[in-house]
Order: structure tokens, then sequence, then C-alpha cells
């Protein structure tokens, strides 16, 4: 078996948390082998085909988590359709569409890059440096970040009355940026959130709901495999590691949601520099 | 040019690129990538591989495009963001 059930379970475990958390699931995926001495590589087949099925439980928890904001919103991109146009005040259709905006550079880039980024930046070593850096994208977001004033509307309201068409498609071109091993997803985005001028719940709050159709699309996509014969042997620790990354993103998420209200991403970058750092040199030296 | 003769351009040109994104996207399913144009991302002579991620990628954003056009050719006006 190419990888064990605790192996599946330790990661799982793993990939709930990374993959809400700005702090790179890729990479933490990559660098947690090789320091504790696991055979397995990110390229490796088993892997991949490992790695969709805690994809996909991330994504049916996001979804499940945000079911009644999904709800509201695709009745409200619905409403739009039919009336060929986004009332001024409906802030479900606003934010539906804001989604799509910013869902379609990150799909784009990520369906014609992500083999092409895995490869070339596979190894540890590479991550742990992406990871270091990481840290200075989410310290320089807090640095930049657009102090506006935060009116007293719902979340909704204010994500879709603060976040520009243009702002959208930013966003959501920088989750390329997770594509390489190292680099936060949800890290980019709530980054882009604060620079568009979101206080930091409504940028994870955004941040989460744009995460959703990605990751659950990019699963997805690779589910033959997971059925196919590149998912024998893998299937059963796959299962467990799934289970386990549903749990933890669930935690995640119900903490992250809080946590946002009162603190800011400098936490993350700290760790993020620091574990970037520590790992970059234990691997340069091993 | 009166801004709503370039609306109605603009409309024209979503109409058109829609088309002829989810044509490509077709092309891509179909062909594999020995059988591609040459001027196609992802032609490989030789090459029996099907880029099902490009054809899905080219068929989205054909599709953006008739959500513009549809959106531009309605009675009310999208509010500016």
């Amino acid at each position: 078996m190419p990888i064990s059930y605790f192996q599946g379970a330790m990661l799982g475990l793993l990939q709930g948390v990374s993959e809400l958390f700005p702090v790179s699931s890729l990479g933490h995926s990559v660098i947690l082998p090789r320091l504790v001495g696991w055979h397995i590589h990110q390229n490796d087949k088993f892997f991949i085909t490992f790695l969709v099925a805690t994809h996909l439980a991330t994504a049916i928890v996001l979804l499940l988590f945000f079911r009644r904001d999904w709800w509201r919103i695709l009745k409200g991109v619905g409403r739009s359709l039919r009336d060929r146009g986004i009332a001024p005040d409906d802030a479900d259709a606003k934010l539906g569409w804001l989604l799509v905006v910013g869902t379609i550079p990150a799909g784009i880039l990520g369906l014609l890059l992500q083999d092409k980024l895995r490869t070339v930046f596979a190894s540890a070593q590479s991550a742990a440096i992406f990871l270091f850096l990481n840290g200075f994208l989410l310290y320089g977001a807090e640095l930049l970040r657009r102090r506006a004033p935060q009116a007293a509307v719902d979340d909704d309201t204010r994500i879709a009355r603060r976040v520009s068409w243009r702002g959208a498609f930013l966003i959501g071109a920088a989750q390329a940026l997770a594509l390489i091993p190292g680099f936060s997803r949800s890290g980019a985005t709530m980054g882009g959130g604060l620079l568009v001028g979101l206080s930091h719940k409504d940028a994870a709050r955004f941040a989460f709901l744009l995460a959703t159709p990605i990751i659950g699309a990019a699963a997805v996509l690779k589910l033959p495999e997971l059925a196919g014969s590149s998912g024998n042997g893998v299937r059963g620790p796959a299962a467990v590691g799934a289970l386990c990354a549903a749990v933890t993103a669930y935690l995640a998420v119900r903490f992250l949601m809080r946590f946002f209200e009162t603190n800011t991403l400098t936490p993350f970058a700290v760790y993020c520099a620091v574990a970037g750092a520590a790992c970059a040199l234990t691997f340069a030296f091993s | 040019m009166r801004p709503m003769d370039r609306r109605r351009l603009l409309v024209l040109a979503a109409i058109v690129a829609g088309i002829a994104l989810i044509a490509i996207a077709a092309i891509y399913w179909a062909e594999p990538a020995r059988s591609l144009p040459s001027f196609f991302p992802g032609h490989q002579a030789g090459s029996g591989h099907h880029h099902v991620k490009h054809g899905i990628a080219s068929f989205l954003v054909g599709l953006a495009c008739f959500v513009f056009a549809w959106f531009n050719t309605g009675k009310k006006q999208t509010p500016a963001a």
C-alpha cells in the first residue's frame, strides 16, 4: 500500500486545517512527508489521487457551512439572469457575479498551469522557501490594507459594495499563486480582500466563498482518477483522510470566522516566515 | 462613436467570441493533441492526448462572453460596481 491509514489520517487532518488557514495546504503536504521521512512525493500519482479525496471533503464542508448563503446567492444570480441586470439593492446577485468573475481567472489559470507548476516546484526545499515568502505576502497585505469605514449592514451587502468587478477578477487571479506549493490560496484571497477595503472578517468570508467552487471543481475533475486504476490501494486511506480533512476543515472555518472578527493575518504571517525559514534551513543542511 | 453603437458592437463582439470559444472547446474535446491546429496551445506532433482541461477553460470563457452579451441586451442597466 503506497500510503498507510495512519499517514492518510495525519495528512487529512493537516489538509483540512491548512486548506482554510492562510498557510498553504499544498506546501504543508509537501513539507510534512519530507520532515518525518515518509516516501510520499507530491507528484506521485497515488498522492494526487489522495488529495482529490481530501479536497472534495473540504469543498463539501465549505458548501454545507455556507449553505444558506449559497442558496441566497444562487437565487440572486437567477434573479439577475431573469431580469438581465443586477438590481442596485440586490447584494446576493452582485456577490454571486463577483464570485463568478473571481472564479474565472483562478479556474483558467489552474486548468492551464497546475500540472506544469507542480512539476517545476515539486521539492520540499522550494515549498519551504515559498512558505517563507507567503509570510511576507500576508504581512504586506496587512501593511497595505485599506481601512474603509464599515457600514452597519449585513456581511454580503458590505462585500458587494466594497468589491468592484476588477477587484474580484484580480483577487481571483491571485488565487493562482496557490498553484505553487508554499503560497496559500486563502492567504492570497484574504490579502486581496484587505487591499480592496474589506474587513478581516469579510475578506475571510469572501475567500471561503470563492474557494468553494474552485476546490470542488478541481476535485470533481480528478474524481475519475480516484475511481480508476490510480486509485487502487489508495481508496481506503483516502476515505480516512477525507473524513479527517472534513472534521478539521469544519473546525477551521468555524474558528477562522470568529478569529477574523477581531484579529489579523499577522500571526499567520509570522508562522509562515518562521516555519518556512526553519524548514528551508533544515532541508539545506540535511 | 455613440454609446449605444459602442454597446451594440461590444455585444456583437461578445457573441462572436462566445461562439468561437465554444467551437474551440469542442475541437479540444474531439481532437487529440497531434490533430490540433499548430497555433493552438497544447498542439503536440504525435501525441494522442486529449486536452480536456483546455476545452473546459475555453468553454467557460465562451459562456462568460454569452452572459456578458445577455446582460448588455437587457432593458435594465447593470449598475456600475
